[in-house]
């Protein structure tokens, strides 16, 4: 009985090695390896973009003649698996280019790795400014997202041109942030554009309910004493919902309430607390009206998972797959310099709306991204605000009070019996 | 049979030498989680026999992976010594720390270890020398990235933690700890300081564990709190060691890694269950091997024998 | 002061620790009516979701690791309820009771029954197995999207002297207040109650007078999980729901049940109540707001370190 046991194990143990060290077999396809965080909503709208968009170029014969093959790593939003899945995707799979990233922190453990091995990375994600300067003089990265810096100040003339159009007061800026990486480093990164523009910015940060939080009404409070008419949180899909609850519950209301997380909770779009609130991203669905690249995107997702993508890395992670297809068929080859050169000569029209050219950043060579876009909830649905080229809708100014509010126009009902 | 043991562990060691050059790089990735929960696990296993249940392997590892960093970073310091820098820091913070609440027992112990990792990483969230909530980065990883080096570095720390255990379980200490988790009062009334020697594993335990964190965030050359101070840290580990059998050396060591190797496997398998088909191998385990794999070892050389 | 609050109630003389709350509660409510309010909705959710616990643990020394995950998968139960029947959260507490009392059978047999008189330790490995399968399990059906119920009656308030303040989650106030309450009735007057209080002390000893240890085991056990997770659609009217959310709860009833002391239900409350208290007083001030964390783990040593040296005093 208990040989049996033993042997058992020993039999699994030895399974698990053989498993672990035969990986590559004969390589015919062209190799993607992707590293994303799999179990969070942004990784599942990457991961699932990424293969409509390899099934998509599968479909029409591949590349350079060869099947396309996509190979998914989860990093688990950790430094230290983000490095092991890249060790694995470089000498296990053998892949000929790496895509994908969103957090910071796994982008980080990762970059050692990434200079070691010096092959292709079309990244989308890592924001924090510390990230470039880790990467700079590095030719072989290109990076397909706005630094923090930069979005900060997009961000900025977007308001500065809301104030001149529908007059949107923001004098007094209250910034509420959650205490990790995230929201930390947009803070940071916002301040000395909000205060150059002669703002006067409060800021606290809080403890968002995706790491055991979840109790606001503080953050609130304050931001209802300091006499807030912009308030601006940045969080998780998570804080949501409840922050709007318990302004609610404390009677805040500021002209501008302003929130940004990467991705909004599916009930969002159900309750009537979400008229007006306004929030940045880099895409919603509301732009397949004027876009038809951004149209096609969702029509196909659609088709594809009878879902939609809830946060911009769905048509981020799509456009990553897209932009290293076409560079590849351009350079007719997988070579490192070719593909480089390639890369380099990249003009994408995006289902982002914005049509993605290489170019130099502040500190390093290669950098592309969508323009980031102001936003707000209106009706039920997303709509951009600014800019004004892609705007899908008119900024509702300002943020009506919780107890001036028609909640037959909000159609939270019928939303619930369409889920079904 | 008496040298049967030694012969094994000579085997073993051999087989852990030759491993760089038949292993890939993703392996030999692999082989650094091994390592740094062996470390872990087996630092925790020590004190564990001395009856103390901490929770507090995240916050030891945690203290010196910051610390080795900020020294790399800021004074650009040789990585070993920043290593060794991050381990003794560890240790004086847990003298400071055990000479204090070392006198608590069971659950209580347990908490306060707990709480005393967080309050560590609250301050480096907040503190703008330690780069507050985005952690710090440095230019380059340790040995450059090489990862046979790496490699090397992280099974010396395993080893030397195998051989501290081993050791430990052959010192005076150890007979009085044991006795300490045994019969407290009876240890007392028979002049064993208890209180000293408690502190002595504790401060070890924790300069051990500092250590591995302090290499293991030096290999991917960042810290960042949550990821320093991950309670996945202070949880995995002891499941580990109690996967492997807890009160021996072998136990922990055996536990981490097939679980760390498990872990990964079970990744690829099931990019998004693996985490369940885990926690279904660890609910059956501890069901079927309740005293852990060594457990199961003894009972077969117990009917062996006989 | 903190310390000497806990330490008078440890001895009983609840009239001194009284007169020092009501002082505490008199500064608090004039320098910040708020704090008061939302300082005891906050305590009173703390306290509901670490009773469960104190029973469990405290009165028969069982680790349950996965605490935090049955309350999140009796969050998910009244979420579908909702959604597929429109049945309100506040409603399904009851149908969460009877269901997951159930559940705790099914767990306790397949599970917690085998590892009873193993080494205590072997209950966390157990725990944290079952914490994984609960949550990635719940991610295989329901997915990791984050999910909330939009409640109008959630943020409801009410204005005392210009101070505008949340009536809802005094749900929990009372709550706590029930569970308390027949916590004390089932251990102090119930027969099952005492004989669990003496299972806990010394289980061979109650074996010996013939108390049917298994079952007082078994009972416990389900009860427990019954409240946690009947606690789950009460704490989802309020909170976000996704499949991870119950580990960070898990860690601070273990902190609660340790600082009100092994085997004391009231004890709890009374830690509850401090950290509670401590940390949304913190938390008020714009200043000092990020480091109410700090506060929270300083005072769960403090309080622990006191009592065991007031132990060694004595």
């Amino acid at each position: 009985m208990n040989v049996r046991k033993i042997v058992r194990v020993m039999v699994a143990v030895s399974l698990i090695w053989g498993a672990l060290t035969t990986g590559a077999l004969a390589a015919e396809p062209i190799k993607m390896g992707a590293i994303l965080p799999l179990a969070d909503s942004t990784g599942k709208d990457g991961s699932r973009s990424m293969e409509l968009a390899v099934k998509q170029i599968n479909e029409k014969g591949g590349l350079l003649g060869r099947q396309v093959k996509l190979i998914m790593m989860d990093d688990e939003m950790k430094g230290d698996k983000a490095a092991a899945a890249l060790d694995k995707l470089v000498t296990v799979d053998n892949v000929d280019i790496i895509v994908g990233g969103v957090g910071s922190g796994a982008t980080m453990g990762a970059i050692p790795g990434m200079k070691k091995y010096g092959k292709v990375v079309v990244w989308i994600g890592g924001a924090s400014g510390k990230i470039e300067e880790a990467m700079a003089g590095q030719d072989w990265f290109f990076h397909l997202h706005a630094w923090d810096y930069q979005q900060g100040a997009l961000w900025e003339t977007g308001y500065l041109e809301m104030e001149q159009k529908y007059g949107i007061k923001r004098k007094k800026t209250f910034m509420a942030y959650e205490e990790g990486a995230f929201g930390s480093g947009s803070f940071k990164a916002g301040k000395p554009i909000y205060e150059a523009a002669g703002n006067e910015l409060q800021g606290e940060a809080f403890k968002s309910a995706a790491l055991g939080g979840g109790d606001y009404r503080s953050v609130l409070r304050h931001a209802k004493e300091f006499g807030a008419e912009s308030f601006i949180w940045t969080g998780y899909d998570k804080d949501a919902l409840p922050i709007m609850e318990q302004a609610k519950e404390i009677g805040f209301a500021p002209g501008l309430f302003v929130g940004s997380p990467p991705g909004w909770p599916v009930d969002f779009k159900n309750t009537p607390l979400n008229q007006a609130v306004m929030f940045y991203s880099y895409w919603s669905e509301a732009q397949g009206v004027k876009n038809k690249n951004s149209k096609m995107y969702s029509d196909a997702f659609r088709k594809e998972f009878k879902d939609d993508p809830v946060t911009y890395f769905g048509p981020l992670a799509y456009t990553n797959i897209m932009i290293v297809a076409e560079a590849i068929k351009r350079a007719g080859t997988l070579d490192n310099a070719a593909l480089i050169k390639a890369l380099e000569a990249t003009s994408y029209a995006s289902p982002m709306g914005d049509t993605f050219v290489f170019k130099k950043s502040k500190i390093i060579d290669h950098q592309a991204f969508a323009s980031p876009k102001i936003m707000q909830w209106q009706n039920g649905k997303a709509q951009v605000v600014w800019p004004w080229e892609v705007a899908t809708a008119k900024l509702i100014y300002p943020f009506p009070a919780w107890d001036k509010r028609d909640k037959a126009a909000v159609p939270a009902k019928k939303a619930k019996g369409e889920k079904k | 049979m008496k040298y049967s043991k030694y012969l094994a562990v000579l085997v073993l060691f051999i087989v852990a030498a030759a491993l760089p050059n038949y292993l890939g790089l993703y392996q030999l990735q692999i082989m650094n989680f091994v390592f740094v929960y062996i470390a872990f696990a087996l630092s925790w296993d020590m004190l564990l026999r001395s009856g103390q249940l901490s929770f507090g392997i995240a916050g030891f590892a945690g203290i010196g992976g910051y610390t080795s960093v900020l020294c790399g970073y800021n004074f650009a310091l040789s990585p070993i010594l920043c290593i060794l820098i991050g381990s003794a820091v560890a240790g004086i913070v847990a003298l400071f720390v055990g000479s204090q609440v070392l006198k608590l027992r069971g659950l209580y112990f347990s908490i306060v270890t707990l709480a005393i990792g967080e309050i560590f990483r609250v301050i480096v969230r907040n503190l703008e020398v330690t780069g507050a909530a985005e952690g710090i980065l440095l230019p380059n990883a340790i040995f450059m990235g090489n990862a046979t080096k790496t490699y090397w570095l992280m099974f010396a720390i395993a080893t030397f933690t195998i051989i501290i255990s081993i050791l430990f379980q052959k010192t005076r200490i150890y007979y009085a700890l044991t006795s300490i988790s045994n019969d407290e009062i009876v240890a007392a009334s028979s002049g064993v300081n208890i209180f000293k020697y408690l502190v002595i594993i504790f401060v070890v335990t924790s300069a051990i564990q500092g250590m591995a964190g302090a290499a293991y965030w030096q290999i991917y050359a960042s810290v960042t709190p949550e990821g320093a101070f991950n309670l996945g840290f202070a949880l995995l580990p002891i499941t580990m060691a109690l996967f492997g059998g807890v009160g021996t050396t072998w136990g922990p060591v055996i536990g981490s890694a097939i679980l760390s190797v498990t872990a990964e496997y079970l990744k690829l398998q099931f990019p998004h269950g693996h985490l369940l088909v885990y926690g279904f191998i660890m609910v059956a385990a501890i069901l079927w091997f309740p005293s852990g794999i060594m457990g199961v070892f003894k009972q077969f050389t117990a009917k062996f024998n006989t | 002061m903190i310390n000497s609050i806990v330490n008078q109630f440890k001895q009983r003389n609840f009239l001194f620790g009284f007169i020092l709350i009501l002082a505490a509660i008199i500064l608090i409510g004039i320098y910040k009516p708020a704090v008061l309010v939302e300082g005891l909705q906050r305590s009173a959710l703390y306290a509901l979701i670490a009773l469960p616990m104190a029973l469990l643990l405290g009165i028969v020394d069982i680790i349950n690791l996965a605490h935090g995950e049955f309350m999140m998968v009796g969050a998910y139960f009244a979420y579908f309820m909702s959604a597929q029947f429109g049945m309100d959260p506040i409603v399904s507490v009851l149908p969460a009771l009877l269901i997951f009392f159930i559940f705790g059978l099914i767990v306790y047999y397949l599970t917690f029954k085998h590892i009873i008189g193993k080494p205590p330790l072997n209950q966390l490995l157990l725990g944290f197995g079952i914490s994984l399968i609960l949550s990635e399990g719940m991610t295989a059906i329901a997915t990791n999207a984050p999910r909330k119920l939009s409640l109008d009656y959630v943020s409801s308030s009410a204005s005392i002297g210009g101070v505008t303040f949340g009536t809802f989650e005094f749900v929990y106030v009372a709550g706590a207040l029930i569970v308390l309450l027949g916590m004390q009735l089932l251990l102090k007057k119930t027969a099952t109650g005492q004989a669990a209080v003496a299972v806990g002390q010394n289980p061979r000893g109650a074996r010996v007078v013939g108390i049917n240890v298994n079952n007082i085991y078994l009972l416990i056990f389900c009860v427990s999980i019954a409240l946690i997770s009947a606690i789950g659609p009460l704490f989802m009217t309020r909170y976000t729901l996704f499949p991870q959310m119950g580990s960070s709860f898990t860690l601070k009833s273990f902190s609660l049940v340790a600082v009100g002391g092994m085997g004391s239900i009231t004890g709890v409350v009374y830690a509850a109540l401090i950290l509670g208290m401590g940390e949304t007083l913190v938390l008020s001030s714009l200043k000092y707001g990020k480091w109410a964390e700090i506060i929270y783990f300083a005072l769960i040593i403090g309080v622990i370190m006191y009592r065991s040296h007031q132990r060694q005093v004595k």
